[in-house]
């Protein structure tokens, strides 16, 4: 298989590391054996169509430069797009950064690999919360595959289980913790009584939040998550903009305390029943839900089966990388029951 | 908005439309035209005429739209967007005829000029910008001339792209009935035509109404030419406005309905000629009231009777007739059968007739599944329309009582489960006659009705 991959960020690097160690693995368990035929990333691209080398390229990034500057495979300013039509993978790998503000040009990532027939892996989420009915429309019509099971509690197999359950039963209903910076900003705040801005310096301390903590802490970030959910899991052509928002920023203590007095716990729960919503709700403290730390939950309504609740680790370059691979033998199986 | 060719038929009657679209003050209007009057129909001779190395009618055809443009982008000074496109033309005209070669993506290439040029010429006159279907983001699949759009791709581009132009409030002028693949390869929509581009376009923005613009009022009660007191029907269904779009031409096609009644917008048919009369509304749901709508008819069909006593009891020879109808392209209009299974009716339009007939000829008679192939020419469909109907006992009663006290002979019988409908075959002599019973039985005159 051959994979082009757009965005050197922690992921890619995470993959790269990853894709290099288990190479053997991969080809004994799967019969696969993934080369890197082009990558890119700010400063341009670098393309070799039997493979570059995974080392070099993680060595220059180590380095703080572009791929573009790797001797006879470097092509300093090729955009994405243009890397796209120019290789000759198979697979793309989308992930670059998830700019909510601005889906449009991952968007068109993704659209040129579906309309030049290849199968597509995202890591990022923008693009999916902007258009994920139409994306999904013209992967079908192209008839390639559209994975993006990282999306959603990272490694943690959120639609495995979601899709599993739904085969067999009806999900009714959804109520999951989808970003763990919040949660951790929500658990400091309860179990040591910290101040809402100290929980969230701690948390940008330990690398959970970004400097600019508003895609976390203004629920943007759930709320993504939950339309792919929602479209991939329940069959609803939502958008971004079907979302009811409301994030915990400057979130009032006496809400956490009246909650702790009554036996329960503040958490900002993405939820999918009549409406799609995402805002600070109360859950029990012997809830599945009231996890701690940066952990994800996500609980599913059952009809037959009642309440099962998955709980991991649901962000994370590493994580991550483990659901691109995961998606990844899926496509490799899929196109093979198929040929 | 849509404006329909005769709305579009000169520089005056595009001045008036620009007046309507004008004359919506406090909306925002996106304006949908097909190409002008006849044109559509002029480009397709001219393909074909450079196809076949026709060089005369070319050159004539060819004079002909440059006339008509010509004339029109004078009067509307717009010159300057007319003259590059018919340029453009020509030399794709020129081109088929050296290569002599025509396929569907060169014909959907030629016609999409209509369209491209009317709507340059309807953004002059309102002072806006002419866009393709293409250009505002409208994506189908390469069946060249009957392409059928990417739902959610074109409805999300389109939200995109015409959102923000919609709301600086600029004039936006979109071509119908054309768009494009996801390769930028120019694409026709075929059936519902510039309908459909409206309410796709409609459906992508969240329209609060659609508008199409024709030379007729609305849907009528009937045809007003066979029954004096045939009404406009001022409100309907969705579900109405799709059954009755097989009768006449004025009518919407129902997969140009399709978009609006998915999403809830209503759709309203109005008169360019006559823009004080408020037309024919067609949303979700009608106002309850009469059981039934409208009494309508279908010219120039032809019913085919498929008997033996051989087909008795056999299974597949309902398969066996309609795999031959299609091999030959039949449009089958109404089935009927009866029990004993002894003879299949269907009815189909009379040009197909002769092909029909022999299709079933050679593969059912000649194998011995079936005896006869009857046929009656002249025959007219006959129904009435009205959601009204559903769970109402007695209709099918009282309308064919109404029939039979005037001694019209019903030929064959077909009721869908939906029970919008209810459809039967006359000879052709009285079609008018029953028509105009059905409207009095059921109190559709003007006004009068229940």
């Amino acid at each position: 298989m051959r994979l082009a991959i757009l965005g050197m960020g922690h992921v890619t690097r995470a993959l790269l590391q990853m894709l290099a160690e288990r190479h053997a693995d991969l080809y004994r368990r799967f019969g696969l054996a993934p080369r890197v035929v082009a990558v890119a990333d700010t400063g341009g691209a670098a393309v070799h169509d039997t493979g570059l080398s995974i080392p070099e390229l993680l060595a220059v990034k180590q380095r703080g430069g572009s791929v573009s500057a790797l001797p006879g495979v470097g092509l300093p300013g090729l955009s994405g797009k243009r890397v796209l039509t120019e290789c000759s993978a198979e697979v793309l790998i989308e992930a670059t950064p998830s700019r909510m503000d601005a889906p449009q040009e991952a968007l068109g990532h993704l659209q040129t690999a579906f309309c030049h027939g290849m199968h597509v892996i995202s890591v990022n989420k923008a693009p999916l919360a902007a258009a994920l009915p139409a994306l999904r429309e013209l992967a079908a019509y192209n008839r390639v595959e559209f994975c993006f099971s990282g999306t959603v509690g990272a490694g943690t197999p959120v639609f495995s289980l979601a899709q599993a359950s739904a085969a067999g039963d009806e999900v009714l209903g959804v109520e999951a913790i989808l970003n763990g910076t919040t949660n951790y900003i929500l658990h400091q705040m309860h179990e040591h009584g910290s101040a809402y801005a100290d929980a969230l310096a701690e948390a940008q301390r330990l690398g959970y939040a970004e400097a600019d903590p508003s895609a976390d802490v203004d629920g943007i970030d759930a709320a993504t998550k939950l339309v792919i959910f929602a479209n991939l899991i329940l069959g609803r052509a939502a958008t971004f903009a079907d979302v009811e928002r409301e994030g915990i920023r400057e979130i009032d203590p006496g809400r956490l305390r009246a909650a702790e007095a009554a036996g329960r716990r503040l958490k900002l729960i993405a939820s999918c029943g009549e409406t799609l919503r995402v805002a600070p709700q109360e859950v029990a403290v012997d809830s599945p839900l009231n996890v701690s730390g940066s952990l994800n939950a996500v609980s599913l309504r059952l009809r037959y089966g009642g309440e099962v609740t998955l709980i991991g680790r649901g962000a994370g370059g590493p994580e991550t990388a483990t659901a691109v691979i995961r998606d990844l033998v899926n496509i490799w199986q899929r196109i093979g029951n198929s040929a | 908005m849509k404006f329909g060719g005769t709305s579009m038929a000169s520089a005056e009657t595009i001045r008036r439309c620009a007046t309507l679209v004008r004359a919506q003050d406090g909306h925002q209007v996106v304006a949908v035209v097909s190409a002008m009057s006849g044109m559509t129909d002029a480009l397709l001779e001219l393909a074909d005429a450079a196809h076949h190395g026709n060089r005369v009618r070319m050159h004539a055809l060819l004079g002909q739209v440059h006339e008509l443009h010509e004339q029109a982008a004078a009067d509307l000074n717009a010159q300057d967007a007319i003259t590059p496109l018919l340029a453009q033309l020509d030399a794709l005209v020129a081109g088929i005829s050296a290569v002599g070669e025509l396929t569907a993506r060169s014909r959907d290439a030629v016609l999409s000029f209509g369209e491209r040029m009317s709507s340059q010429l309807m953004a002059a006159a309102l002072e806006g910008v002419a866009l393709t279907g293409h250009e505002v983001g409208i994506v189908t699949d390469d069946h060249f001339g009957e392409a059928n759009p990417l739902m959610e791709l074109s409805r999300y581009q389109v939200a995109e792209r015409l959102g923000p132009r919609m709301a600086s409030g600029e004039h936006v002028v979109v071509t119908g009935f054309i768009a494009a693949t996801q390769h930028d390869v120019v694409t026709t929509i075929g059936r519902g035509g510039s309908d459909y581009t409206a309410t796709i376009l409609g459906a992508a923005i969240g329209a609060d109404e659609i508008w199409i613009w024709s030379d007729v009022d609305g849907l009528m009660s009937a045809d007003p030419r066979i029954v004096e007191d045939a009404h406009l029907l001022d409100h309907i269904s969705f579900n109405e406005a799709i059954e009755m779009g097989q009768f006449g031409a004025k009518s919407m096609h129902p997969r140009a309905l399709e978009p609006a009644a998915e999403y809830g917008i209503p759709v309203r048919m109005r008169n360019t000629f006559n823009p004080e009369c408020d037309g024919t509304l067609i949303t979700g749901q009608a106002p309850a009231g009469g059981t039934v709508r409208a009494a309508l008819r279908l010219k120039g069909s032809a019913l085919l009777n498929v008997s033996g006593a051989a087909m008795v009891g056999l299974p597949g020879t309902a398969a066996r007739i309609f795999t031959a109808l299609a091999e030959v392209g039949a449009n089958i209009q109404v089935i009927s059968q009866s029990v004993s299974e002894a003879g299949i009716s269907i009815v189909l339009p009379a040009s197909q007739l002769d092909q029909a007939r022999t299709a079933l000829e050679r593969q059912l008679v000649r194998p011995g599944i079936a005896r006869h192939v009857d046929v009656q020419e002249d025959a007219h469909v006959v129904a009435i329309v009205g959601s009204g109907m559903a769970g109402v006992p007695g209709i099918a009663a009282r309308l064919f009582t109404a029939i039979a006290a005037r001694e019209i002979n019903v030929i064959a019988i077909a009721q869908g489960s939906s029970e919008l409908s209810i459809c039967f075959v006359v000879h052709s002599d009285e079609s008018a006659e029953a028509v105009r019973v059905l409207h009095a039985e059921f109190g559709l005159g003007g006004g009068t009705h229940e």
